[in-house]
């Protein structure tokens, strides 16, 4: 009985918090018909700003694969002084507010920044422009692949790698054919959920965007706009794009982790001759 | 390949792994390292493999420097206690993996790979499990795959880090054997890492135990079964009885039986101690001898073993003594007789505790 009840309770609050929210994000961009949510979409500005996340994402996310592929073999499989600073500092994303990731940006390259007056002198314009959209995005995201990573890495051990150079296979192939095949579900995992973060990000990308429509307006900030210009059903049209991209990153996960049980070793026990079972 | 350590020593921070090690092994020798969990076994054998370098000291690979070489050039394979299979490939890519990674130049053609791997396969009886993957063995079929992984690249070493650890008791007998004549067969020099001394002397041509970072003897296994040079040694290689030795009247005592006419007395004042071996205690007459009450008898298929309280000694810790079935079928002890013991054989060492 008390089972069914925290069962139920759960649910209803699932149903409350995520599920209704969700359904009225659709529902009301499609309140006014298929028609005005097929011109909402597709006008140029949104579009623009579709264009502009998906290249956001684009760089932000292979920069932090790189970087956590990198950091997670550090730390996994060396042992090194400052080492749990490291491991620290790579948690600051998720300890600061977003809102901070972007002032910080401000402070270092806007006009009254420490590079602002250099970087004005080449014209290069960084805040208010897409590469500090993307520096605060990959700021923002720089946690998801590593943290994902490490304990992998950690559990896994050098041996495998030891063995293979050992075997006479040089440090990339020992990468390409050992490590990374050894740790391809985690980095998945990780890959997906730092996009989700990158095509979602809120809050530094606006105080580094400036808000130029059709130029530095991300999907999330062209939302906002819409919507305080009361112009709802283009605001939730462009939100359940971004709904949906979230649905579908979140298909993927669940897809991940439906296929790996099965390439888990513990999953598959095997009898021997004398009955006894082995992982 | 004969393999030579001089003066080789290892820190990790304040702690020494391994101190100053000596260490020859001839071409096509295979030499057991013993020693309890810490006493830097691994260390050194990861130091020949090239995974460490020392801090001090020197490897040589048939008389030539190999102290700095790369991993990948000393032609040794390694396998590991807990098998470390590339989990993500068949049986037959682990076994055919330092074939491919070879430079274009040196790699065989695919055809001499398949014929190669399949030999290997069929060496390690595992022929019919090619297509499967780790994960779908036995963990003795793990390890005999690694072992032709590790093969597979012509290694001159064998280098073996407590390969059937992880194994029942059962297989582990059989792996042992199987590599004996494996070693026999191809003419490898192996070093084989081990904490289980009946293994060592079981497969190993010369064993060297190592405490605390050093080498405490070396030898071949029945001599040093036989003759231990310290406590530890006797100790690690096999079960004793410890009995303390008592001084009285300028003459030494195990109970009450007067060692002095044996002689083999430490010199100097200390305490000492005597190791005596389970098979080394003779059950007799109660008239002759130390007398003692059997405890306990248990039957393990040809030996015999007998717990024996005797007199003057702690109730709980009784003397272990083995006899063989035949004698004890003609004797017949049971639990609460008592009879009178001998010693065959013992050794004393100046008591450290």
């Amino acid at each position: 009985m008390s089972r069914l009840l925290l069962i139920a309770s759960a649910l209803l609050f699932l149903v409350l918090f995520l599920v209704l929210p969700l359904l009225a994000v659709f529902v009301q961009a499609l309140a006014k018909g298929f028609g005005a949510y097929y011109s909402a979409v597709s006008e140029p500005m949104a579009w623009a700003a579709v264009k502009l996340t998906l290249l956001v994402a684009a760089i932000a996310v292979p920069l932090n694969l790189a970087f956590g592929i990198a950091a997670a073999w550090a730390i996994g499989k060396f042992e090194f002084r400052g080492k749990s600073a490291l491991v620290t500092l790579i948690d600051l994303p998720f300890a600061v507010s977003p809102v901070i990731a972007g002032m910080i940006f401000i402070l270092i390259f806007g006009t009254h920044g420490w590079f602002g007056g250099y970087l004005r002198a080449q014209h290069i314009h960084v805040v208010f422009a897409v590469p500090g959209i993307v520096l605060a995005t990959v700021f923002v995201t720089f946690p998801f692949i590593a943290r994902e990573l490490i304990p992998v890495m950690q559990a896994q051990g050098n041996a495998d790698e030891e063995i293979a150079l050992s075997l006479g296979a040089t440090g990339w192939q020992c990468l390409w054919r050992v490590t990374l095949p050894n740790i391809r579900w985690g980095l998945l995992y990780g890959v997906l959920l730092c996009n989700a973060r990158a095509m979602g990000e809120f809050g530094a990308v606006s105080v580094v965007s400036g808000h130029v429509r059709g130029l530095t307006n991300t999907m999330p900030l062209h939302v906002e706009i819409l919507y305080n210009e009361y112009n709802y059903t283009a605001a939730f049209a462009v939100a359940s794009l971004l709904a949906l991209l979230a649905l579908l990153t979140l298909a993927g996960k669940s897809f991940l982790e439906w296929r790996q049980p099965e390439l888990r070793p513990a999953a598959r026990l095997r009898r021997d001759r004398t009955g006894r079972e082995h992982p | 390949m004969s393999i030579a350590l001089r003066g080789v020593t290892r820190q990790y921070g304040d702690f020494a792994a391994v101190e100053n090690i000596d260490l020859t092994v001839e071409t096509g020798a295979l030499l057991a390292l013993l020693g309890p969990s810490g006493s830097g076994k691994t260390t050194l054998l990861r130091i020949i493999a090239g995974l460490e370098i020392p801090d001090a000291g020197q490897v040589l690979f048939d008389g030539n420097d190999a102290t700095l070489w790369p991993i990948a050039d000393r032609k040794v394979g390694f396998v590991f206690q807990h098998y470390a299979l590339f989990r993500h490939m068949t049986v037959f890519e682990n076994v055919a993996f330092g074939l491919k990674v070879k430079r274009r130049r040196l790699r065989p053609s695919r055809a001499e790979i398949r014929k190669k791997v399949q030999a290997l396969l069929e060496l390690i009886q595992l022929g019919w499990a090619q297509d499967r993957y780790p994960a779908q063995l036995s963990g003795g079929q793990r390890q005999r795959v690694a072992l032709a992984r590790a093969m597979a690249v012509d290694p001159k070493v064998l280098l073996l880090d407590e390969p059937f650890g992880a194994l029942d008791s059962q297989v582990r007998h059989e792996l042992r054997r199987w590599l004996r004549r494996l070693h026999d067969e191809l003419h490898f020099t192996s070093i084989i890492v081990t904490h289980d001394q009946q293994e060592a002397i079981e497969v190993a041509d010369a064993i060297v135990v190592l405490n605390r970072g050093r080498i405490e003897q070396s030898g071949i296994p029945g001599e040093m079964y036989d003759l231990p040079n310290s406590a530890f040694v006797h100790r690690f290689l096999g079960q004793v009885n410890e009995l303390p030795v008592q001084t009285r009247n300028g003459r030494a005592y195990i109970g009450p039986i007067d060692i002095s006419a044996a002689g083999g007395l430490p010199a100097g004042a200390g305490k000492n101690v005597a190791l005596i071996r389970p098979h080394e205690i003779e059950i007799g007459d109660p008239a002759s001898g130390w007398p003692a009450t059997v405890v306990a008898v248990r039957v393990i298929g040809p030996i015999v073993r007998v717990d024996l309280c005797a007199e003057g000694q702690p109730v709980h810790e009784p003397l272990e003594a083995e006899i063989s079935r035949e004698r004890f079928e003609a004797e017949r002890f049971s639990t609460g007789k008592k009879v009178g013991l001998r010693f065959r054989r013992w050794q004393v060492y100046p008591d450290a505790a």
